[in-house]
């Protein structure tokens, strides 16, 4: 595998279940066994209840684009390879947000309310990152 | 609820240039913006009771500094100064310094308060300061892998305010004509020449929709104001500016996180802050919205009631918020004028607003500006504050 030079996450001991997931090829995340309300990003405890019975859930991967930005010009250092790239913010059929890139698509086909689904970017050894791509229809 | 209507002021105001001075320390812009202060308030500086500092994201050397009592001595202020309380919420440090300096105030704990703000983000290196940004309100697990940065907040909301209303690219580059109007008659800033909607819009892409001329210029600078219990102000000041009334909300700390980003909770805040300073839309005469990118006063527009939804971009279009016309709007030229000085961005906004209620707002002067309403966003606009302001009591 070639060197990954971009920021990596680092989990905390109670994202960790999120980012097994990714290598696993699984996009979770976690449901409050009290409240039943469910979570991204990860949490020690329930926001909505403060609840601490927390649990993991596998989503579809399937959301749409809330919104989006095509990044062509002065992006943080270690991105001046990547533009044009795109930076979106997925609503997950589940109903939390996450923040990703659009991947195999031309950043000028990106649209608002796209619909899109999970594609896992092993780019470590240990690390997965889940991006996504438009559904074809 | 102790509200400081009637029983607080603003008595004095001081600022420095905003632009690229790299032979001008912190420290000079800080004391040269708080003793420009001191002297209009016309107070002996001895009788400042807090010293309320807000942060520095340059030097963060000197930020301890000054949650260390720096400025005390240097104003020597030593077993005179109450206290020194370091007041930092990012770009709406202008707000939380006011509000904090409010309640200090109608609570007794003070009688006068310097407020104070420097920051020397402007001549550092462009990238080392984009990439100083690109962790700053940027979840480093959840954002920051996807290439994300504080230049590309704006454009998230503004993709999906024009998806939502139909606003157009023109629209939201006539904010920045309208900015570029009022910074050029404003001695203290930084991007002084006008610009056309062409120029806006064929400059470099930086993340769509904004180019690089909707994207807010580092600079350096400094500015500062004072609040004073009223009974002060009788005896010193004789253009008062009174705060009458505060609302705000804040909505996230990770913008991926923020599930309705086109409203930022303005309405409900514009209500609180118009109701506790007993005025309406119709009353106000000028709006000083924060900007930083383009989008931020089109929503303050629409959500404070000045505009119907997705109205504003065409509202701005028209020239309604030129100088000279029907609702002056940051008439500092804001961020995208007079230079984006880290929290200083927004404070300058505020001390903009104040000069103006004082009539010392010299060529862009609103003739007989009574009402004026503020607002700040900190963060990757991470809360919305609205803050009424007057030279007069409704």
């Amino acid at each position: 595998m070639k060197e990954y030079k971009k920021p990596l996450p680092t989990p905390s001991p109670w994202s960790h279940p999120f980012w097994e997931g990714c290598k696993r090829h699984e996009l979770l995340i976690q449901r409050c066994k009290d409240c039943g309300v469910k979570i991204f990003y990860p949490k020690l405890y329930c926001p909505s209840c403060l609840s601490s019975k927390l649990e993991w859930i596998k989503t579809s991967g399937r959301g749409k684009v809330y919104t989006f930005t095509v990044v062509y010009n002065y992006p943080p250092t270690e991105f001046a390879q990547d533009i044009p790239y795109v930076v979106a913010v997925i609503r997950l059929e589940e109903g939390v947000q996450l923040m990703s890139n659009i991947v195999d698509c031309a950043p000028e086909q990106v649209k608002c309310d796209m619909e899109v689904e999970v594609v896992f970017e092993d780019v470590t050894d240990e690390v997965t990152l889940p991006k996504f791509r438009p559904i074809s229809v | 609820m102790s509200e400081p209507k009637g029983k607080v002021t603003i008595i004095g105001i001081g600022e420095v240039p905003s632009g690229k001075f790299p032979d001008r320390p912190c420290l000079q812009s800080c004391i040269e913006a708080a003793r420009a202060a001191i002297l209009d308030a016309g107070i002996n500086k001895d009788e400042i009771d807090v010293v309320m500092p807000t942060g520095v994201f340059y030097d963060r050397r000197f930020n301890t500094d000054l949650i260390f009592s720096k400025l005390v001595e240097e104003l020597g202020l030593q077993r005179k100064a109450k206290e020194n309380i370091h007041v930092f919420a990012g770009g709406s440090s202008s707000s939380a310094m006011l509000k904090t300096a409010c309640a200090l105030i109608t609570s007794g704990l003070a009688k006068i308060v310097l407020c104070v703000q420097c920051d020397k983000v402007g001549s550092a290196p462009t990238q080392l300061m984009i990439d100083l940004f690109a962790t700053f309100g940027i979840p480093d697990e959840w954002e920051t892998p996807y290439g994300f940065f504080m230049g590309a907040t704006g454009s998230l909301v503004a993709t999906r305010y024009m998806h939502e209303t139909g606003t157009t690219p023109e629209q939201l580059a006539s904010v920045v004509l309208s900015m570029r109007k009022w910074a050029a008659l404003n001695p203290n800033a930084m991007l002084r020449r006008e610009l056309t909607i062409e120029e806006i819009l064929d400059s470099k892409m930086v993340a769509t929709p904004f180019t690089v001329k909707e994207s807010n210029v580092l600079a350096d600078g400094g500015s500062a104001f004072i609040v004073a219990d009223v009974e002060i102000s009788k005896k010193v000041c004789k253009t008062p500016v009174y705060p009458l009334g505060f609302g705000s909300r804040t909505l996230h700390y990770a913008e991926s996180q923020n599930h309705s980003l086109t409203d930022y909770g303005y309405a409900e805040s514009g209500k609180e802050a118009f109701a506790m300073a007993g005025v309406s839309q119709s009353d106000v005469d000028i709006v000083e919205f924060y900007d930083g990118y383009p989008i931020y006063p089109l929503l303050a527009l629409e959500g404070l009631g000045f505009c119907k939804r997705g109205e504003a971009g065409a509202f701005v279009q028209a020239g309604n918020t030129w100088p000279g016309r029907k609702l002056p709007m940051t008439t500092n030229g804001g961020m995208l004028g007079q230079g984006h000085t880290a929290a200083g961005g927004g404070v300058a906004v505020l001390v903009e607003g104040i000069r103006q209620l004082m009539g010392k707002a010299g060529e862009r002067q609103v003739k007989d500006a009574k009402i004026m309403v503020e607002t700040s966003h900190g963060g990757t606009f991470m809360d919305a504050h609205v803050c009424v302001l007057g030279n007069v009591l409704p």
